[in-house]
């Protein structure tokens, strides 16, 4: 007996190792970031377009939850160059940089896409000297969500900017008898993504780093130290917090929820999340972000995820025209907190009292169509390195005293170093 | 005796049943080791391109890089926690549970148990456990602390869940070395009126001296080379202050796709293990036979 | 008699520290979504929420991360031991040229941390195509310098005579290996399997990279992926936690005492 377990097992071993691999044929696979709702209302949509227009021309669409959008991105580069590419992956604009130095992108003039249809703003976000790179599916913006109740009751209105937030912050926070605090007036601690919009609005329209925020060229210089824009940012910033009503912390979507924090800034696709776990304990409200001054006019960059391709054929492109019809764009966005994509949904007289009844996501929308369109988001390399030195730097600065111009001289030269690094390594012009 | 032509057909047999490790040995280890040591002098792009001699231009941009000696100064911290909390916990568990009783079971099991709760299960029940500060943690102990909010705590909560990830495996290896002390000693031991204090730290402990110091070796590396609970406890957060040497290779390699850092750190991990591992072996040529 | 109790109070302390994180993970599954929001934490929730279960059965592959962590596991402790097995008779039971160096070669591989080559692994992996199979969740780890070692210093001990005997008795050498050299040696062997096999099942990072699909995600990858915390629904994710786990705490609470029984029966010191 004893003889015979072990060659059989063997066997098998070697046999089982060949299994898995080999893609399905008449498959288009799409990675995608969404979870929750998000996931349930996208499952959706690719099972009715199975069941219609895939069944028509043979084609079964497979989505895959491939963990946070940069998780997304790590996973289409790791794939690079193999057969373990998707056909199509749904990333934010934080992939583009890598996807436009990438010879294995088809991009959506490359592959025939009518962009047409779609919102100009979103076009902006994901368009470089190579073109349209990819084809936005729905759009994000930052918002301000906060504790209506609290704010009513102080009767106090949203603070269009971060002095007006510093002129109410005892207001809306609250301390006991000892002086601890025990509702924060704001949690959070800004990185890349509010960045975008407390840099980016300055003086109208202002940038990271050079190259328009990287979208044209390779990025090669930051300017948030020689435009003065972090250090503006920083000083206002700087005396919210000395308030003593603002948490760093990065876990504000809890502390906003939970009651423990009157505000915060997330983006606008977190609505049904922030709903779900509020639990009707207190009325949310959504406004603006607050701007970093009076100048500060260009309003937000527009986020939110993009369909890039790696394979094209005419099921991929009946795919996404599926996906950007009016109806399909609607029914994501009225579901899930995203704007639509496509810019006709803007003026279909059912969404637009679907905002009316749902002032919470309307915030998104009129913000958006308010902003200057070339107010992008940054791209650049070693993004996730950035976004958390960025946290640092911000929290050496409130928490530890450290001296603002250090910590932006500090902070330019690390975003410079990246660059350096990067370019060094990657750049065709020597 | 040997013949020649013995000789010879052991040679072939050898060579066949020795060809397996030395294929998977060559393809996995010496093969990509050789790859990375050569990279790291040459300028690759994200695509694989090789661009040219780097010279150390790879090795200047790392260390220029203050993340770099920030995530080798955050994993020897993570080790000074962990290495002797985790020694210290596991020891205290076999010796508890080394004789065996009528109740013993259970507490053997229990003790079992984090090994069967995979890594990735016990990782996002931590992050929930240690969220905020109205954490159940925080409720227990009648504390106000943002565990994984603050630096150092967030450090402390991963050294934590690293016991939790090796109190399995380490309990096991020193229950049975327990078990296996011969039982003539111990009764010798009673019998001369030896108490079991007396008897633990005179007999037990000396006898299973190597198998401590092989569980103490194994953690200690799987410490050095921590980063998946780090990936998914903390990202790295706050602020970065959880980054091992480790998480910064897959950041650097996988999300950043720098060919260059990749390779270097690469080649710096292995000059570093080859100097701890001569290190133990010199000093302790037994033990490391165990591992 | 103090001393007794004192004992005992610390053994279940720690025994109570140690099955925390799983009773809690059980008690959350049951949490409604303000229960994670409350101003106080909860230990117990409000009111039992079984639609958390309902939700994270919404993912139908538990059932393919289980058998996926079980086949890989099992397929790479099986190879390993194999291949750890063959090698470790070569080097002490036959002689031949260069086995000094052949062994120190494979030794030197000891030296070498496998985490460190995730990258230039992963590309050997994906252009042999091999990305989204078994073979390359397991092949980088099947070769083990550590149990090549030990086994080798569990079989130094047998006697050449023996060997030689059985030789002249007629005997293959496979059979003197399965009949003889395993069995004196049982312990280690089944050591260097429960041990390939454990460090099979906890490995996270190189299955996360080398595979894309759900259908080839192993638990640890499986359950980092589900999701549901990134959208709040932190009840969800412990009920998917705790229908994973369950079958594990299972098998281990069924084979505990021979695990145990095997490993003390001496044999794994030298």
């Amino acid at each position: 007996m004893k003889r015979i377990i072990l060659p059989v097992l063997l066997v098998l071993a070697l046999a089982s190792l060949a299994a898995g691999g080999n893609r399905e044929e008449n498959t288009i696979t799409v990675w995608h970031q969404f979870t929750g709702v998000h996931s349930q209302v996208f499952d959706s949509i690719l099972d009715s377009f199975n069941e219609t227009t895939g069944k028509e021309l043979g084609v079964t669409v497979e989505g895959v939850y491939q963990g946070a959008a940069n998780d997304v991105l790590t996973k289409v580069k790791a794939a690079a160059g193999s057969s373990g590419l998707p056909d199509i992956a749904a990333m934010d604009a934080t992939s583009c940089l890598d996807m436009k130095m990438s010879d294995y992108l088809v991009t959506a003039d490359d592959a025939g896409i009518d962009t047409s249809v779609l919102l100009p703003a979103a076009v902006r976000a994901f368009t470089s000297e190579r073109g349209l790179l990819a084809v936005p599916f729905c759009c994000s913006s930052l918002i301000l969500y906060y504790n209506k109740t609290v704010f009513d009751e102080a009767g106090v209105t949203p603070p269009r900017t971060i002095d007006e937030f510093t002129a109410i912050a005892d207001k809306v926070g609250e301390k006991d008898g000892d002086g601890n605090v025990v509702r924060y007036a704001f949690a959070g601690t800004p990185t890349t993504y509010e960045l975008g919009a407390f840099i980016g609005a300055q003086k109208g329209l202002s940038y990271m780093v050079d190259g328009k925020n990287g979208h044209f060229g390779l990025p090669r210089k930051v300017l948030i130290e020689s435009d003065g824009t972090f250090r503006n940012f920083l000083e206002h910033w700087k005396a919210f917090y000395d308030t003593g009503y603002v948490l760093n912390t990065s876990d504000q979507m809890n502390e906003f929820a939970s009651g423990r924090a009157a505000a915060m800034l997330n983006s606008s696709d977190s609505i049904p999340s922030v709903e779900r776990l509020t639990g009707g304990r207190f009325e949310i409200g959504t406004a603006f972000v607050p701007m970093t001054d009076e100048e500060a006019t260009g309003g937000v960059n527009i986020g939110g995820s993009a369909l890039f391709l790696f394979t094209s054929s005419d099921a991929v492109n009946a795919f996404i025209e599926y996906l950007l019809s009016d109806e399909c764009q609607r029914m994501w966005a009225e579901s899930t907190g995203y704007l639509p994509a496509s810019a006709s949904v803007y003026e279909d007289p059912g969404f637009l009292s679907f905002l009316e009844e749902n002032p919470l996501y309307r915030t998104a929308v009129d913000q958006t169509l308010a902003s200057n369109p070339e107010v992008t988001g940054i791209w650049m390399p070693s993004g996730y390195q950035i976004y958390h030195t960025y946290q640092s730097e911000i929290r050496e600065v409130t928490e530890n005293g450290k001296d603002i111009d250090q910590a932006v001289s500090d902070m330019a030269a690390f975003i410079q170093l990246q660059l350096d690094d990067y370019n060094r390594q990657n750049s065709t012009a020597q | 005796m040997l013949t020649l032509s013995d000789m010879r057909t052991e040679n072939g047999k050898a060579y066949v049943l020795l060809m397996p490790s030395l294929i998977l040995a060559v393809m996995f280890s010496f093969y990509p080791l050789v790859k990375s040591v050569a990279g790291s002098f040459l300028t690759i792009s994200q695509q694989g391109e090789v661009r040219g001699f780097a010279g150390l231009m790879n090795y200047i941009s790392l260390f220029s890089d203050p993340a770099f000696p920030a995530s080798i100064r955050h994993t020897l911290l993570f080790i000074l926690m962990f290495l002797p909390l985790n020694t210290a916990l596991t020891l205290l568990a076999a010796i508890l549970t080394r004789r065996k009783t009528r109740w013993g079971g259970i507490a053997e099991y229990i003790f079992f148990m984090p090994m069967a709760v995979s890594l990735s299960s016990l990782s996002l029940i931590f992050r929930e456990m240690f969220r905020g500060r109205v954490s159940v943690i925080n409720q227990i102990l009648d504390t106000d602390i943002a565990w994984l909010d603050s630096p150092g705590t967030a450090l402390l909560v991963l050294a934590f869940l690293g016991v939790f990830l090796d109190f399995g495996i380490d309990y096991i290896l020193l229950l049975s070395s327990f078990r296996r002390i011969d039982r003539n000693i111990l009764e010798a031991a009673a019998l001369d009126g030896a108490g079991n204090l007396r008897t633990l730290i005179s007999i037990e402990l000396p006898e299973i001296r190597t198998m401590l110091s092989v569980t103490v070796f194994l953690a200690a590396k799987d410490a050095l080379l921590i980063s998946a609970p780090v990936m998914i406890l903390t990202q790295g957060g706050p602020f970065r202050s959880t980054e091992t040497i480790m998480y910064y290779y897959y950041l650097e390699a996988f999300r950043s796709g720098n060919r260059g850092a990749e390779s270097t750190i690469t080649t710096l991990i292995t000059i570093i293990a080859v100097i701890i591992m001569a290190m133990i072996a010199s000093r302790r040529k037994n033990d490391w036979k165990n591992i | 008699m103090t001393g007794r109790i004192f004992e005992k109070a610390v053994l279940i302390l720690l025994a109570v520290v140690i099955i925390f994180p799983v009773l809690y993970a059980l008690s959350a599954s049951f949490f409604s979504p303000v229960d994670f929001t409350d101003s106080h934490a909860h230990l117990l929730p409000s009111s039992p929420d079984f639609s958390n279960y309902s939700m994270a059965l919404s993912n139908r592959y538990y059932p393919r991360f289980i058998a996926n962590s079980l086949i890989t596991s099992l397929l790479l402790a099986a190879l390993r031991t194999v291949i750890s097995v063959l090698a470790a008779f070569a080097f002490t039971h036959l002689r031949f040229r260069g086995s000094r160096t052949v062994m120190i070669i494979l030794l030197t591989t000891m030296f070498i941390p496998p985490d460190a080559l995730l990258y230039p692994n992963y590309s050997t992996i994906a252009s042999l195509g091999l990305l989204d199979t078994y073979a390359a969740i397991i092949l980088p780890s099947v070769f083990s310098a550590s149990s090549l070692l030990l086994l080798t210093g569990a079989f130094s001990s047998s006697d050449r005579d023996v060997y030689m005997a059985s030789k002249i008795d007629g005997a293959g050498d496979f059979q003197y290996i399965v009949r003889i050299l395993v069995p004196m040696a049982g312990s280690f062997v089944i050591a260097v399997f429960l041990q390939t096999f454990i460090t099979g099942f906890s490995s996270y990072l190189w299955p996360l990279l080398v595979t894309s699909r759900m259908s080839m995600r192993t638990v640890q990858v499986g359950i980092s992926m589900l999701g549901f915390a990134e959208a709040g629904e932190y009840g969800a994710q412990f009920a998917a936690i705790i229908m994973i786990t369950l079958p594990f705490l299972i098998l281990l609470g069924v084979l505990r005492k021979r695990i145990v029984d095997i490993l003390s029966s001496g044999g794994m010191e030298t």
